[in-house]
């Protein structure tokens, strides 16, 4: 499968605090394992309840867009070919609290809207450094 | 709360299109603070202070050595951001002759695109991989202001439905004010309303004429005691109160439920009207920082002029244009029709509508509101009125 922004978009520096988001195949986000809190990005502290008790939670991956912008200008060379693209924030169904940031594929961007449902699908890409394949988080309509 | 610093200079550079400034961003800021020392009647070698923001290349200890500084004894930056933070350099230089630990401090904002490169090329990293702090965004192409804040346009025009002649009527306004200052480098270069419908998308909900140009210019004003002011030029103009609204810290945390569709200035104007002891309604004159149309919609509304489903009429049918005007708005032009100097021209023009020498003069003002850049935290924003 290409990729949404065509394969001259670099693609991220894996640390510990993303590995789980770009490289598990699944939406992995943060939940405090004191209070049951979600957030996103991973942060050290919960900040609802201040524990450094943090663990994982896999989400369905069933969401809402919350908000989308249409990019038609490219604002970086190697997004040229890229444009239109749509940018979307998503809303998870069952990590509320919780907002995330992908491309919507497969749908003209003009007949996106807020409200919409969402499902989220996996952008396979090999590490060219060699590194873990990247399972990238991005979304479809559900 | 009533100011005990005042302003005695400001002073601007010319002011170039992108690239066309013969001078290097330094000494443009130079210029702009011979001119607002000269302007307060006072000698380069008696500031004592710098505060600029998101500033890295013209630091105050290189300034106080080529402007010749007898004694420099204070240099301070607000954190995290750039045009949000203009209000709260003006703070800082407050703070900082309130409290007696400088006496004339100049506070500044020099820009010069053509020299350094623009913000609104994709922040990305050039080559390689995106690092890891902004890949929750970058990774999908969102990359740049423009595109940060028409997310949150977005969002806000969707709960509040605002339609796009609300944006239109900012870029407008900003555009026709500009008609009337010769200094503004869109001077003689008005905007119709068809133009910007037929501009292209930058990014939707933004056009062209959404996004405010990138340009290089300085600007800079001289904040000192009133005691000192009673010897100097020109009259003082007080800093009546200002104010910092701290929200979410950059890339995905903007665009968590509680921010997403705001502007972070609920709690600046909060925080402003209460230090102040005055209200929206006392405003005579207000300068927005407009990066891009959306969020000013979304900071007038915050800073508590009119409920959010009201801004449309609030800026329908030329309520911003002219000295006359319902809400005399970036009578300079501001950004967008005047020059981006990262918004301290705004400021300049927030002190002279107290003294009486706008392009655009509103009759007479007796307190002048700024407020810097929507969309990103912290907010800031100042309120000046006659000494
Ligand atoms: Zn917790």
């Amino acid at each position: 499968m290409s990729r949404a922004l065509g394969d001259q978009w670099p693609l991220p520096q894996i640390d510990d605090g993303n590995r789980g988001w770009f490289t598990s195949g699944e939406l992995s986000v943060q939940k405090c394992l004191a209070c049951g809190a979600f957030q996103h990005p991973p942060e050290d502290v919960c900040s609802s309840c201040q524990s450094f008790d943090l663990g994982v939670h896999l989400s369905t991956g069933l969401g809402r867009i919350e908000s989308l912008v249409i990019v038609r200008h490219p604002p970086h060379p190697a997004l040229v070919d890229a444009v239109p693209y749509a940018v979307v924030v998503v809303s998870l169904d069952d990590a509320p609290g919780v907002n995330v940031v992908g491309n919507l594929l497969g749908a003209p961007p003009e007949e996106l809207r807020i409200g919409q449902a969402v499902s989220a699908s996996f952008e396979e890409v090999p590490d060219p450094e060699g590194g873990e394949t990247l399972r990238i988080p991005q979304w479809k309509l559900a | 709360m009533h100011g005990k610093a005042v302003v005695v200079g400001v002073g601007e550079s010319e002011y170039y299109e992108r690239g066309r400034s013969p001078h290097s961003e330094f000494q443009l800021a130079c210029i702009a603070i011979r001119n607002a020392v000269e302007d307060a009647g006072l000698k380069l070698s008696e500031i004592d202070g710098f505060v600029s923001y998101m500033d890295q290349r013209n630091p105050p200890l290189r300034l106080a050595q080529a402007l010749g500084v007898d004694e420099l004894r204070f240099a301070a930056e607000p954190f995290s951001g750039g045009g949000n933070n203009v209000g709260a350099a003006v703070q800082m230089a407050d703070a900082a002759v309130s409290a007696g630990y400088a006496r004339h401090v100049v506070v500044f904002r020099a820009i010069a695109q053509g020299q350094f490169g623009r913000f609104g090329a994709g922040r990305a990293g050039a080559a390689g991989r995106i690092p890891a702090p902004m890949a929750w965004t970058a990774a999908h192409g969102l990359l740049n202001a423009a595109a940060e804040c028409a997310m949150h346009t977005r969002r806000f025009m969707h709960d509040h439905d605002i339609s796009q002649e609300a944006l239109c009527d900012i870029s407008l306004a900003c555009y026709a004010n500009a008609q009337r200052n010769p200094r503004a480098i869109r001077y003689g270069r008005p905007l119709t309303r068809e133009a910007y419908h037929e501009s292209r998308w930058i990014v939707e909900p933004f056009h062209l004429f959404d996004c405010c140009p990138e340009n290089d210019g300085a600007a800079a004003v001289v904040v000192s005691t009133p005691e000192r002011a009673r010897d100097l030029a020109r009259p003082p103009v007080s800093i009546v109160a200002a104010a910092q609204g701290i929200g979410p810290w950059f890339g995905i945390r903007m665009f968590q439920p509680k921010p997403l569709g705001g502007a972070f200035y609920g709690d600046v104007g909060r925080r402003l009207w209460s230090n102040a002891g005055l209200g929206p309604e006392d405003i005579d004159v207000a300068q927005f920082y407009e990066n891009f149309t959306g969020p000013v919609l979304m900071a007038i509304s915050e800073m508590g002029f009119c409920e959010p489903g009201e801004v449309e009429d609030f800026v329908a049918d030329g309520a911003l244009v002219g000295p006359d005007a319902r809400f005399p708005f970036n009578t300079s032009g501001g950004n967008i029709g005047e020059c981006y100097v990262h918004g301290f021209g705004l400021v300049n023009e927030a002190v002279r509508q107290v003294r009486g020498e706008s392009t655009c003069q509103v009759k007479d003002v007796e307190h002048s509101l700024m407020v810097a850049g929507p969309g990103y935290s912290p907010g800031s924003a100042v309120l000046f009125g006659r000494a």
